[in-house]
């Protein structure tokens, strides 16, 4: 039976990648930077939010409540009611953002939560300006 | 049946790294020799096309990307095909250019994640490694694109949701250098590696009028010298205006099929390519539809079909004049080659080529038990 010899070295071509520079990153010393538009955690402009509740209804995931905020909020909104996502129930689809009237509600880079408490998971989205 | 009485019964999955999934093959074994073999699903289940008919068009949008995890955008495309023609949606050259562009970036994804699972298969444990990190520079492109790295719920009824960001053709323009470079490293290590070609050629053999009678689909069918691709043969979004090549082989073995991969990955750069360059400066990326609850489908039904990374993939879908899906059917190439196939495939084959050859099928499990 004849011997491959092609087959037998050109794997060996791959010792030349030892002299490579590594692709990963240390995490957590170097992060790696997320893209911009990103679907991370939601951050809501509360100042032009209006409580419509569309974020609510188009939800299927039944992961978003209307609650009243602990801050101040837009005057006009008419149900004095903001959005608090459920993160053990979202999947990141954003389509809450898309149906959102005044456009307030949006999706950040932010993408990372740990806490021993799971009622933490229950998020306040952050006030837009807080955060630029 | 007198065969297996001197046999012992093992499971094959569904924990067993070798799996494409969450499914198990249950095996009869007469030594190292399979003398039957059963496939078993029911570990995934989630009911995606019950689902479907729960929500309303804009909410199943969302569910449709889950049916294959490695593969999501294909069926994103089906499903706002199928919505486009049973409401008439049109939509702009860019919106088809710009799918055209995802599909063929999530074939060259799936072919990396696939080759890291066929080479793992047989032990070679180098190029998991290396094509795991390759599809992740594809990911970083899909999360600027579509927001999200797996799952993209990008190709939405009436277009896309997101316009191409700025530079972002340039990134793709490089990423196809660097793959063609990496698949020549490929066919060093991998698809020219005498372990490879010892181990898989004329092993896992389809012939060509099995496969047409039992409707096997992808590279299961070209690699038995059957030229057909739905991109060709139903050419949908920009597909009639592209240049590419179908390529087959004859041999039908697991061999063949991993070289019709990987020429299918070059097709796609060459496909990538001239999309960069067709890619239209300006126009409209959604058309404009209906508030959720006022997106009706009328009462009628349509099929359509893509080629996925790993055969066609198609859908039936039927309304009724409401705003909630009648009826979805998914067709995707995972049943037939899981069950008709690889049942078949499996006797009096070894033991050890279990893994290789449930890879070289593309199964993905959550689209059997969609």
């Amino acid at each position: 039976m004849a011997i491959d010899v092609k087959g037998v070295l050109s794997p060996l071509s791959a010792i030349g990648t030892l002299f490579e520079h590594p692709r990963t990153i240390t995490y957590p010393e170097v992060k790696k930077e997320i893209p911009r538009g990103y679907r991370g955690f939601h951050i809501n402009d509360l100042e032009s939010c209006i409580g419509c509740a569309n974020c609510q209804e188009v939800c299927m995931n039944e992961a978003i409540d209307m609650v009243h905020p602990d801050r101040e909020y837009n005057p006009k909104n008419g149900s004095g009611c903001v959005p608090r996502i459920d993160y053990g129930r979202c999947c990141w689809c954003s389509l809450c953002t898309d149906v959102c009237p005044p456009s307030s509600l949006k999706l950040n880079n932010e993408c990372i939560h740990a806490d021993r408490d799971s009622n933490n998971f229950l998020y306040m989205p952050k006030n837009r300006k807080d955060i630029s | 049946m007198s065969d297996l009485k001197n046999t012992i019964k093992i499971f094959h999955g569904p924990q067993h790294p070798g799996i494409t999934g969450n499914m198990s093959v249950e095996l009869d074994l007469l030594g190292e020799t399979i003398k039957r073999a059963q496939t078993h699903v029911g570990y995934l289940h989630r009911g995606f096309e019950k689902l479907v008919e729960r929500r309303t068009v804009v909410q199943a949008f969302t569910i449709v990307c889950r049916i294959c995890v490695p593969e999501p955008d294909p069926n994103e495309e089906n499903f706002a095909r199928a919505v486009e023609n049973l409401t008439g949606l049109e939509i702009s050259e860019k919106a088809k250019y710009i799918r055209t562009m995802i599909l063929e970036m999530q074939r060259l994804a799936t072919q990396f994640l696939w080759m890291g699972g066929q080479a793992g298969s047989i032990g070679l444990g180098l190029i998991p490694q290396w094509s795991v990190c390759d599809r992740d520079y594809m990911l970083d492109l899909f999360e600027e694109l579509t927001g999200g790295r797996v799952y993209h719920m990008y190709a939405f009824p009436g277009g896309v949701r997101r316009d191409i960001p700025d530079g972002f053709l340039d990134k793709l323009s490089d990423l196809m250098n660097y793959y063609e470079k990496r698949i020549t490293v490929y066919n060093n290590t991998f698809f020219d590696n005498t372990i490879f070609k010892s181990r898989a050629i004329g092993v896992g053999v389809v012939n060509a009028d099995e496969a047409l009678k039992n409707g096997y689909v992808g590279q299961t069918l070209r690699a038995c010298g059957i030229k057909r691709d739905v991109r060709r043969d139903m050419p949908y979004l920009k597909y009639d205006q592209l240049e590419f090549d179908i390529p087959t082989r004859t041999e039908g073995d697991v061999y063949a099929r991993a070289l019709v991969r990987r020429d299918e990955m070059l097709q796609s750069i060459r496909i990538l390519r001239q999309i960069i360059k067709q890619m239209p400066k300006d126009g409209e990326i959604l058309q404009k539809i209906p508030k959720h609850r006022k997106f009706k489908l009328p009462a009628d039904d349509t099929y359509v079909q893509t080629e996925s990374a790993r055969g066609a993939m198609s859908y039936y879908m039927a309304g009724d004049g409401s705003e909630k899906i009648r009826r979805m059917q998914v067709r995707g190439p995972s049943l037939v080659h899981a069950y008709t196939l690889l049942e078949k495939l499996l006797v009096d084959s070894q033991l050890a080529d279990v893994a290789m050859t449930m890879n070289s099928l593309g199964i993905c499990p959550p689209e059997i038990e969609r």
